[in-house]
């Protein structure tokens, strides 16, 4: 008898697990996704622990007398947005606009927070972080790692959210390269690269120039650094134009901390050294 | 079945596979072992068929939780999961290179199940994604039947020789 029932059981378990899962998997991604970010802030102290230790296991040791690569790259990448403010504040007085901002994050607030846990491989570019919308965090805002710029927000918990690496497969960031006064759409090809296309040969490009986010209203008020050329070569398919191979300006892979930019935020106070 | 030992220990692994486990990616693709996968299997063998269908859902609940979305793994893992504690009954699958075997192919064909969920769901796809997928389930393969023995140990679980 008990045996009967279980065999019953078994097949109703299996039912309902599968109805479960086809649930889970045509939910709308904003319900889904509260699972794991809960998962990510419930056990933040644990995934946060491993993953400084994997990052010390892989990280070598700089050489003494010598600037990390780490430092150097924030260092450039800073250089970079400052510059690229220099060029904003020419136009600016060339103009004689009248703007009263003269920096990319002047009267911006940069919220802190910690990389609890990172997924990155060929199909997903994404860290999961500690701070959520009670922090004033909401989709499509600005993340930047070393000073530049990673991805942008693109869900969120209350103490929670996840970060899409402009890397990623789905992500696409309006750019501009390096002296070249043209837009482009940066769509990410997983891992640690992203591609820019349709950019004809007549431009010089080069590997090392760098690639700028172009400014958004609301929530990016100058261009800033976001990565480098790494390769560019001519496009197999359309030989007019280039294939270029985009390389984060910072290494994601060691982050352990980024700042969320949070542009006209409701407190005037929140400025806070980028170079921090 | 200790169910409380198994929820604690799902979770461990969990928190394992989203941050430690990098420490042994290899190759530029990241390739790493599954360690839930692995579990799943162990399960599979291990309990029996009800048992194994429960642990398998949730096990696939548990990898989707670290995954970039919710339902692929829950419905692949739970689908090979519950297959193969039914084959278990007819086989037995108690060698150490079977359970190598074993793992392989649930990894492999479970992954490439999730991938089509997913396409089906409308998430990203990679070009080398059936490499990603053969990888790590050999990965796993090769370090699975030795978690075996620590799970057996956490599980209380007795593993007979035949």
């Amino acid at each position: 008898m008990a045996r009967k029932q279980i065999r019953v059981s078994r097949r109703m378990l299996f039912t309902w697990f599968m109805l479960a899962g086809f649930i889970l998997l045509f939910a709308p991604q904003k319900l889904t996704s509260k699972f794991q970010l809960a998962f990510a802030h419930l056990f933040r102290f644990p995934l946060s622990i491993g993953r400084n230790i994997s990052l010390s296991a892989r990280v070598q040791q700089p050489l003494r007398d010598v600037v990390s690569r780490r430092e150097y790259n924030k260092i450039q990448n800073y250089l970079a947005n400052v510059e690229q403010e220099l060029n904003q504040k020419h136009l600016k007085l060339k103009k004689l606009s009248g703007y009263d901002r003269l920096y990319s994050l002047e009267g911006a607030k940069l919220v802190m927070a910690d990389v609890s846990t990172d997924a990155i491989d060929a199909l997903h570019a994404e860290l999961i972080i500690n701070r959520g919308h009670i922090d004033g965090l909401a989709v499509g805002q600005f993340v930047l790692g070393d000073n530049s710029i990673i991805g942008t927000i693109s869900e969120l918990s209350s103490r929670t959210a996840r970060v899409k690496l402009f890397t990623d497969p789905t992500s696409k960031i309006a750019v501009k390269i390096e002296k070249l006064n043209i837009d482009r759409i940066m769509q990410g090809s997983g891992n640690y690269s992203a591609k820019i296309p349709l950019v004809s040969k007549e431009h010089d490009i080069k590997a090392g120039d760098r690639v700028y986010a172009r400014k958004e209203p609301g929530l990016l008020d100058a261009p800033m650094i976001i990565a480098k050329v790494a390769k560019c070569k001519q496009d197999d398919e359309n030989p007019s134009v280039w294939d270029i191979t985009v390389e984060p300006a910072c290494n994601i892979e060691i982050l352990n901390d980024v700042a969320v930019i949070i542009m006209n935020p409701a407190s005037p106070n929140g400025w806070m050294n980028p170079q921090k | 079945m200790r169910w409380f030992r198994f929820a604690v220990f799902i979770s461990i692994v969990t928190v394992l596979q989203a941050s430690l486990v990098d420490i042994v990616a290899v190759t530029t693709a990241n390739i790493k072992p599954d360690l839930l996968l692995i579990l799943l299997v162990f399960f599979a063998i291990y309990c029996n068929t009800s048992e194994a269908i429960v642990t398998s859902f949730t096990i696939g609940f548990a990898a989707d939780i670290i995954g970039p979305a919710m339902g692929p793994h829950t419905i692949s893992f739970g689908l090979f999961g519950t297959a193969l504690a039914y084959l278990h009954r007819l086989i037995a699958i108690k060698k150490i290179p079977h359970q190598s075997l074993a793992i392989f192919i649930v990894g492999f064909f479970a992954g490439v199940l999730a991938h089509f969920l997913s396409l089906l769901r409308g998430q990203p796809t990679a070009t080398n994604i059936y490499a990603v997928v053969f990888g790590s389930s050999l990965y796993s393969s090769l370090v699975g039947p030795f978690l075996f023995l620590l799970s057996a140990w956490w599980m209380r679980i007795k593993r007979r020789k035949t």
